[in-house]
């Protein structure tokens, strides 16, 4: 089972049918369940649910043999931590899908370590789709003990310098 | 020599994907004084566990009312906590406490959100001409601005 998730705050119909169409071409060769969130679309060859309370979101993100989603950062951490192989489409300012255009760029920097599969519009899609049941993600090195230290380290300095009160 | 450890920490992020990023620092302020500032009650009662939480709502640029009752609200906090130290990961009111915490005379920690690959956030480079220690999560920002440092990321 793919799963594809949208985040519940905003729309995003142009991933749902991009989805949908790619099943019409037979590019898609498992079933898909989906979390729609506020969108519009009414998918014809898949399943959704509008919202997922976070247990089952994390049973259907974790159980699925692939994800595919928006750039987000929370679906992005999430697929790296379960090591997921991910398929993102950026939301877009000109569709009206997000506010600025961040999506392209964190997704140009997560696709360029093979963190990630990236379609950078809907006709990009199916291929990707395609790649995806053979695509084995790049685990993401983490290096949040480093700012932890250097934060406290500079913590440390202020401490020992007896700036504070 | 013991640690005094007496400082105060005021930690600052908008609900979401700032927050989350914050919280991947935790280890960083074992041992001090915690408070908290963020926009929404939804994560309240989670942050309540960690320290005192203060909710100041959402706001941004197109909303500059709000985002004027966002301000007061920080200010009233900054008065009444009077951290020693502001760490804050964005965006607009996390901004608002680390200028209001540096006319008080606290020190100013800021960490970019991993979002901004190409370019600082908008809250982002105004606080890095007041704050002490400025960290990104994409080595090319620090090479981009000044004052500017990489050493990881929480993604």
């Amino acid at each position: 089972m793919i799963f594809l998730t949208v985040g519940t705050q905003f729309p995003f119909d142009r991933l749902l049918q991009a989805v949908d169409e790619a099943f019409d071409r037979g590019m898609v060769q498992e079933e898909v369940y989906a979390q729609i969130g506020e969108s519009q679309y009414k998918p014809r060859n898949f399943k959704g649910v509008m919202s997922l309370d976070k247990t089952e979101f994390d049973a259907y993100f974790t159980s699925a043999s692939s994800v595919i989603g928006h750039a987000g950062m929370g679906t992005i951490t999430m697929a790296l931590k379960h090591r997921k192989p991910l398929l993102v489409m950026p939301r877009l300012k000109k569709y009206r899908e997000v506010v600025n255009d961040h999506q392209v760029g964190i997704a140009r920097k997560f696709e360029e370590f093979g963190h990630i599969l990236v379609a950078y519009g809907a006709a990009e899609l199916p291929e990707k789709i395609d790649r995806l049941k053979n695509f084995i993600p790049t685990p993401r090195e983490d290096k949040a003990q480093a700012v932890v230290n250097r934060i406290r380290c500079f913590l440390h300095s202020l401490d020992c310098s007896g700036k504070s009160v | 020599m013991t640690m005094a450890k007496n400082l105060k920490i005021c930690l600052a992020a908008s609900a979401g994907g700032h927050l989350t990023q914050l919280l991947k620092l935790a280890q960083s302020w074992v041992g001090y004084e915690a408070v908290f500032v963020t926009t929404g009650e939804s994560v309240a009662g989670e942050l309540a566990k960690r320290g005192q939480v203060y909710v100041v709502g959402e706001c941004n640029r197109s909303m500059p009312l709000k985002t004027f009752r966002v301000f007061l609200r920080c200010v009233k906090i900054v008065l009444k906590e009077r951290p020693d130290v502001i760490l804050s990961t964005g965006a607009a009111a996390g901004c608002m406490v680390c200028f209001l915490g540096k006319l008080r005379g606290a020190k100013v920690i800021w960490m970019d959100s991993i979002t901004n690959t190409e370019k600082l956030s908008l809250s982002g480079r105004m606080v890095r001409h007041i704050a002490d220690l400025f960290l990104v999560q994409w080595p090319r920002l620090a090479v981009k601005y000044k004052n500017v440092e990489y050493v990881g990321s929480v993604v």
